[in-house]
């Protein structure tokens, strides 16, 4: 990919794949790739051993702080080596298993947190893809409520649970919700102030991919879902317009979906 | 401003609580190694008879990944969700926007006084 990919065009960029169940080797692997300058985030599947805020993973966490780099946990992966798709045991059918694959992600959001990954690595940030987002409000919801009542059983946190995943958690939209008024998705979401946190992701070519073209973001956040917070995350070039070679602009214009205005 | 006498100070030894009906309102006070404290029996949070949780210690905020017991009797436990708060302050542990209402508790010869302000 480094050698190949990454030199084609500009707006590529690369993910550094790493096994989590050896956190040692993966922080080695972290330091020696995280410093190209494409290489945008650590990559993990979202299922996992073990939590990710679990202190046997803080050597990885701490490798990809020092390299600025997110960790990004990617669905799939659950059963095998790996804990089931589902805390109560593994479910039947396919898409059963994948509308649940999300259970996962939950698990690491509140297991980061709770661990105070954030306190110990204030530069590190988590990216969940490909896990839902509409589960998001509850949890928190949740973790604030349980954190208030418990909070001696970490004190190491300074903060609600709610402000270290404002701050420190992206979730892509793909696949997103479809309930039967959309507006019905967002208003959860706008109590966690998610707009600063949802990152367009289309997973094409598969089978459940979102077509950009069809979205239908709140017009306040559509900025920000499809471009702002994905450059602010992965440090990528402000979007300038006038600044784009004169070739590029045509295509720019009709291109407000993906977040993929790049310099080209 | 009113006072309250609410009993002889021999009446609270050391260690020990009472909760005291004012005004309609259910006031815990405790003695805490020979000093008076009088807060709100009603948990801010969901409205638990805050006065009959534990006095207990807590773990402090600390920055490693560590435990470090300490504050001991100067922390009362809501008994119904857990929150924590200053026996002293009456704030909140975990939450600055929040504080039980505390009454101010002196001795006047060897009677124990609660000193309520209206509306508090």
């Amino acid at each position: 990919m480094v050698e190949r990919w990454l030199p084609r065009d500009a707006r590529f960029k690369g993910s550094l794949v790493v096994a989590p169940q050896d956190p040692v080797g993966a922080a080695q692997e972290i330091r020696r790739i995280g410093s190209h300058p494409d290489i945008v985030q650590v990559l993990v599947s979202s299922g996992a051993q073990r939590p990710y805020g679990d202190p046997f993973y803080h050597p990885l966490w701490e490798a990809a702080a020092e390299m600025n780099l997110p960790v990004a946990a990617h669905l799939g992966g659950q059963g095998g080596v790996n804990s089931n798709p589902t805390g109560c045991g593994a479910p039947t059918f396919f898409w059963e298993t994948h509308a649940l694959l999300c259970e996962t992600g939950m698990g690491h959001v509140a297991s980061i947190i709770a661990h105070g990954v954030f306190e110990r690595f204030p530069a590190a940030r988590f990216v969940l893809i490909e896990c839902g987002i509409a589960w998001l409000p509850a949890i928190l919801w949740r973790l604030d409520a349980d954190y208030k009542a418990l909070r001696k059983e970490t004190p190491w946190l300074k903060r609600l649970p709610s402000e270290y995943a404002h701050d420190h958690i992206r979730l892509t939209t793909q696949p997103l919700e479809q309930p039967r008024l959309m507006e019905h998705l967002w208003e959860p979401l706008a109590d966690i102030r998610a707009e600063d946190m949802l990152l367009f992701s289309s997973d094409y070519p598969h089978w459940d991919f979102d077509d950009p073209h069809l979205m239908r973001f709140p017009p306040a956040w559509k900025d920000k879902i499809l471009d702002g917070n994905a450059r602010e995350l992965y440090r990528l070039p402000a979007r300038s317009p006038h600044l784009e070679p004169k070739e590029n602009q045509g295509t720019l214009s009709l291109q407000a979906k993906p977040g993929r205005g790049g310099s080209g | 401003m009113t006072r309250y006498v609410v009993g002889k100070v021999t009446d609270l030894a050391s260690g020990q609580r009472r909760i005291v009906s004012i005004e309609g309102r259910s006031i815990g006070i405790f003695n805490v190694d020979g000093r008076f404290f009088a807060l709100r029996n009603r948990c801010p949070h969901k409205g638990g008879a805050l006065c009959e949780g534990p006095l207990c210690g807590t773990a402090l905020p600390v920055d490693g990944f560590t435990y470090l017991y300490g504050r001991e009797g100067r922390i009362l436990r809501c008994a119904w969700h857990g929150w924590e708060f200053d026996i002293e302050t009456g704030q909140a542990l975990v939450d600055p926007h929040v504080r039980v209402q505390t009454y101010p508790v002196t001795v006047e010869g060897d009677e124990l006084v609660i000193i309520v302000y209206r509306d508090c």
